[in-house]
Parts: C-alpha cells; structure tokens; sequence
C-alpha cells in the first residue's frame, strides 16, 4: 500500500509541469492559425477603427507571450476566458459539455471492451475455429469503417425503418425536462432525482451513439487481446505449464492475466482519444459535446473554447494514466518494487 | 471411463520387467520452406528400465530438447512427430486423447526444464504455481495443495520455504528457481522424469547440490529419469547408463563402466577428449568443423565430415546401431576396440 502512495506522490508531482508544456505548445499552436478573432467577430462591414479597439479589449495588441501570461494569471483563477461565439465563460461551458462528451465515450469504451476483449481472447484460444475466424474479420473491418457512416447507417436502420429509438437530437427529447445537475452525467443526475423518465429518454438516445462508438472501437481492443494472448500463449511459462498438465482453461486464464497490462494501455489510450475522436458520432448525433464546442472553437478563431478542451482533455488523460499505471502496478509484481 | 493411471497399474502388475519409457522408431520433423523438411529426430530407438537413471549426451542442434518435449507429445514449434511409439508402462503416448494427455503430463511423467525463470509465470507466486499443479493432479483442495507445496518446498530444500511460497520468480537466484522447477516436477511423485538441460545455467557447486538431491528424491519415489545434458561428465557421476545423441540419433549407448572405460564410437571419444588436459589427445580425435554448407548424403553416417577414422564405406553406407558388445551399442562401421 505505502508502495502505491509514494508511487502516486512521485506522479502528482508531475502533473503541473506537464499540464504547463502542454498549455504552452497548444497556446502557440493556436494562435498561429490564420484569422482575426476581432474581423470575425464584427463582421466584414466593421470599420477599422472598431476592429482595432476590438482588438485592444481583447488584449490581441499584446505580444503573445504576455498574452499566455494573462492567460495563465486568469487560469490561476478560475477563469478560462470567453467564448465569443456562446458569449459565456468557457468553464460554464465545457463543464455542461465536458460530462456529455464523457458520458458518450465511456459507455462507448465499456461496450468497446466488452466485445473486443472477449473476441479476442477466443480467437487467441481457437484461432481456427469459427470465431477465430468471426473475429479476424471484424477487427478488420472495424479498423476500415468510418464512424460518422455506421453511426448513420444505424440511424438509418433503427430509426427510420424500425423506428425503435428516437430521433438523432441531443441527448434528451425536447418534451423531457433535464434533471437538475449534479454531475452533468444524465444517467446520473437523473436517478439521483429519482426522474424515470428522464432515465429512459437519456438511455434510448445514448444507444445509437454508444453502440456507434463501441463497434468502431472494439477493433483495436480486440486485435490488441488477440495478438497479446497469441504471444503469451506462445511464450515459455505457457508452454511450461502445458507440460507440467495444467488444463487448457487455467492456461488461457493466465495468459489473460499477463496479458492484461497491454490491454489495458490500449484502453487508456483509446479513452484519451475519444475525447476529441468521437466529435464526428457528436456531430451526427447533435450531442452538443465538448468536441463539437472544440471544433466550433478551432473553425472560428475562438480560441479560449479550444485551450479549455485542451486543458480539460489533458487533466483527463493524466487522470486515466495515473490510474493505468496504479493498475500496472497491482497486476505486476515486478513493477515499483 | 478408465483412467489412464489405473489402466497402466492394471497391466502394470503383469510385467515388472517392461521398461518404463520404450521410445521406438521416434522420428520428430521441422517443415521447411524448402519443402522438404528438416529431420531433428531420425528413427530413435530408447529404453529407459524402471528406476534407472539415463543420461543422454548431445552437443547443442543435436535433438536434446526436441527429444524430451516430444516425449510429452509437444516438440517445440513448428517441429511435428512424424512416426513412431512412445510406450509409457505400455500405453503409447501418441494414442492418448488430449484430456489423458494433460493428465499424464506434470503426473505420470514431469519435466524438468531449463532457464526456469523465464519458465515460470512472472506474475504468479511460486506456492501458487506449485500447488496448482498439485490441485489439478491430485485432486486435492487448495489447501490441501499448499500444504503439499511446502512440503516440497522442504524436500528440495529451499530455505524458509513459508517465505519462499509467496515470492515472485523474479525474486530468486537461478539455483532457487530450479529446485522449484524440480519441486513442481516431483510434487505427484512421477513415474517418469526427464530432465532437459536441467542444470546447465547454474555454478558447479549449486549444480552438484541440485544433482545430488534429483538423485535422491527420484530414488525415494522409485522414478525412472531421462537426464539429459550437453555435459558429459556430469553423466560420469550420476546416471546408471549413458547415451551420446549426434544429430538426432543415437551414436553409442552402453552402460556406465563401459561406456567410460571402453567407448567405442569416434564421436564419443571426441567429446571424452575435449574436456581431457590432453592436447595431443583432442587434436586426435578432433577434425576442424565442416563448412557450414557442408551437408552429408542421407545414406552417409551422419558424423562422416567429424570423423578422424572416416573411410570410403562411410560415404555411402549409413551404419546402424548395433550391440557390439553385451549392452554396448554403438552405431558405427569401425567402433573402436581394445
């Protein structure tokens, strides 16, 4: 335990520099696209006197390295800027649009797991068999099929033809009341206020999306299974405990185990990810997530939106890292010792 | 349904004098993107009697591992048994299905391997490791399974052996993870041991302590054991009769007297020479290595290019193993004698 404490110190340590490299080079990365926040913002009949004021109360006539100064200093504060396009604080925002966008992904990702992981380790155990066979040409597939063309063609199956979910708008039908917020997540927030109905809402519109995300993604996660539990089931101690008789079953199981640590990168990696990789499914479903307010972000200049996404998108992926490595920790023993 | 354990006392009680392992006619290939495929074990004919210790000699190539995972019906990848029996107690090996297979394994017949700590599972204790394999033979409970683990533990006498049982393989020293290869190869008290390069990685002084302790618990438990080794004069001190492997086949096999007293097969007496202080001696017996090309005819004898006393005859007819003198085989055209 006092192992996977001073493990944890030595990794929170890090996190601020790291948050600070990655703030600096998206800050810069940013800034160098081509457009004027203020021309954009005014329109084209804008005089330039206006542009130019315009553009001294937004602190634009400064150098840009004052600039991220400011930036950091409100940052210190709770401020993250404002959006110019929603006119509101970029925190208000994201932190409405930041629980959808995850609530999306990770139901997504379990669906992901829950297929791929299972495929393959049963092609790993029967690589001629019929689902050795089943899997090898899903985890190609997948791998081939864009998600906004699934998502639509899913869409286009079980909304229009069998028209068994509602339509692709949101996250809720406009007839339902949200519930009140706690966490931002729907399912969450609306068994915490004990609104059924607001529950189903919410789950009949996340099954589209989820099962977009889950088929599309469940490629990697099952080749990454399969080729891990090829090699562990090839490697010596596998071999050692067929010789010493050890049933077929215990075998693959601890091949499983051992392969567990590349599995779980996989997932981790896939979830930092999906954060922005799943704006095109946002976009077809018009689930007003934090990729969508990103993307809108980055295609009109509003750069505030974009390094609030950032920074909350990277804070996440130290998070799953943090507890991807704390995991590494608990299954090897050989780690952190 | 029988098991295979009761079905091999049943006849047991029959014949005490049948051997406990009669490989005949084992022939183990590698495919080859040639086609035609590479022959690692050429028509092997070996018996190992009850109880006995046979140690089998080969250089590194020559068939020693390919040899001991085949007699277990799992030669290395891609390697395939390609003809032969393997009569254990009677019943061959190669007509088991897969569940009496995986129940001789580890049971009936153990192996004790190399390197035992890649061999081991990184991420399993060795307590558990071992009592896994006492709970899948023996039937027992988990506890029942550490219990037998300890007292292994102790048998091959690995100090502390509570603290020992939650170690990681990764915390211990070669000679410490090969008495638990060994534990894990004794804990059903096999019929049958083979011991592929078992010592091979450890100090001479670990190795004689390891050697001595193998000797004497197959002994208790009345196993027979295969041990096989690239080192010759381990043999010397430890195994009832001895075999030289060149190839994948058996160049002299004879017993213990005989075959250090009086070995007959050139290529033994090479291998004999290289570890004597006797210059003059090695650079007799010892032709320089063939050019790696170099390849003999398949009706060659095998050892031709090698051969100091290698004439016309053994270019183009293969010699087969035959009793030169009572229990001495050698599989040669001109054995050595005095």
């Amino acid at each position: 335990m006092t192992r996977i404490i001073s493990f944890l110190g030595q990794r929170l340590l890090f996190i601020v520099p790291q948050l600070f490299g990655i703030l600096l080079v998206s800050f810069f990365l940013i800034k160098s696209i081509p457009g004027d926040p203020a021309v954009l913002m005014l329109g084209p009949m804008a005089s330039t006197d206006a542009v130019v004021s315009l553009r001294t109360k937004l602190g634009l006539d400064h150098a840009l390295p004052i600039q991220f100064w400011h930036f950091l200093v409100n940052l210190v504060h709770g401020d993250l800027g404002t959006s110019w396009q929603t006119t509101r604080p970029v925190l208000e925002d994201l932190l409405q649009r930041f629980p959808a966008t995850l609530e999306l992904v990770t139901l997504g990702l379990l669906g992901a797991i829950i297929i791929g992981v299972p495929l393959g380790v049963a092609s790993a155990f029967d690589e001629k068999g019929i689902l050795g066979r089943v899997a090898g040409v899903y985890g190609l597939t997948a791998g081939s099929l864009p998600d906004f063309w699934l998502a639509l063609v899913l869409i286009f199956v079980f909304y229009t033809i069998l028209q068994i979910v509602p339509a692709p708008l949101g996250r809720l039908d406009f007839a339902i009341l949200p519930p009140p917020t706690i966490s931002g997540f729907l399912i969450f927030d609306s068994i915490a206020a004990g609104d059924w109905a607001a529950l189903g809402s919410a789950l009949t519109h996340l099954c589209l999306p989820v099962l977009t995300l889950s088929l599309i993604n469940a490629g990697p996660i099952l080749k990454m299974t399969q080729s891990t539990m090829d090699r562990m089931l090839q490697s010596d101690f596998s071999r050692y405990e067929v010789l010493s008789g050890l049933p077929h079953r215990m075998v693959v199981r601890h091949a499983l185990r051992n392969s567990l640590p590349s599995i779980v990168t996989i997932i981790s990696v896939l979830y930092g990810y999906l954060l922005g990789g799943a704006v095109l499914v946002e976009i077809v479903f018009s689930w007003g997530g934090a990729g969508q307010y990103a993307v809108q972000g980055v295609l009109n200049s509003d750069i505030y939106p974009v390094l609030g996404f950032v920074l909350f998108s990277a804070i996440f992926s130290l998070i799953v890292y943090l507890i991807v490595d704390i995991v590494y920790v608990a299954i090897d023993p050989r780690i952190g010792r | 349904m029988l098991k295979l354990s009761d079905r091999v006392q049943a006849t047991a009680a029959s014949s005490d004098a049948r051997p406990t392992f009669d490989i005949r006619g084992l022939t183990v290939e590698f495919p080859a993107i040639t086609g035609v495929p590479t022959v690692a074990i050429r028509n092997l004919d070996l018996r190992i009697e009850r109880g006995e210790i046979f140690g089998l000699v080969g250089e590194s190539g020559a068939g020693k591992t390919t040899l001991a995972r085949s007699l277990l019906r799992l030669p290395p990848e891609p390697g395939r048994i390609a003809g032969g029996e393997l009569l254990f107690e009677g019943q061959d090996i190669m007509s088991l299905t897969e569940v009496e297979l995986q129940r001789t394994r580890g049971r009936d017949i153990s192996m004790i391997v190399p390197n035992p700590r890649s061999e081991l599972n990184p991420l399993l204790t060795v307590g558990e490791q071992i009592a896994n394999v006492a709970q899948v033979h023996l039937r027992v409970s988990r506890r029942e399974a550490r219990g037998l683990a300890l007292d292994i533990l102790r048998a091959v006498q690995i100090p502390d052996p509570e603290r020992r049982m939650t170690a990681f393989p990764h915390e211990m020293s070669g000679g410490m993870a090969q008495r638990i290869v060994i534990a894990i190869a004794l804990i059903c008290s096999p019929k049958f041991i083979v011991s592929d390069d078992a010592t091979s990685g450890l100090d001479v002084t670990v190795q004689a302590q390891i050697l001595e302790l193998l000797r004497r618990l197959a002994q208790d438990r009345g196993s027979a054991m295969l041990f096989i080794t690239r080192d010759i004069g381990i043999t010397a001190h430890f195994c009832d009769r001895v075999a030289v492997i060149y190839n994948g086949e058996i160049m002299e096999l004879a017993g213990r007297e005989d075959f250090f007293f009086r070995p007959a097969h050139p290529y033994t007496i090479m291998l004999m020479a290289a570890f004597s202080y006797n210059q003059s001696l090695r650079r007799l017996w010892a032709r320089p290595e063939p050019l790696p090309g170099a390849k003999v005819h398949d009706s060659a004898c095998p050892y031709t290019l090698r051969c100091p006393l290698a004439q016309e005859r053994c270019r183009i007819d293969r010699p087969a193993l035959r009793e030169i003198a009572p229990g001495h085989y050698a599989s040669c055209h001109f054995p050595v004698r005095r």
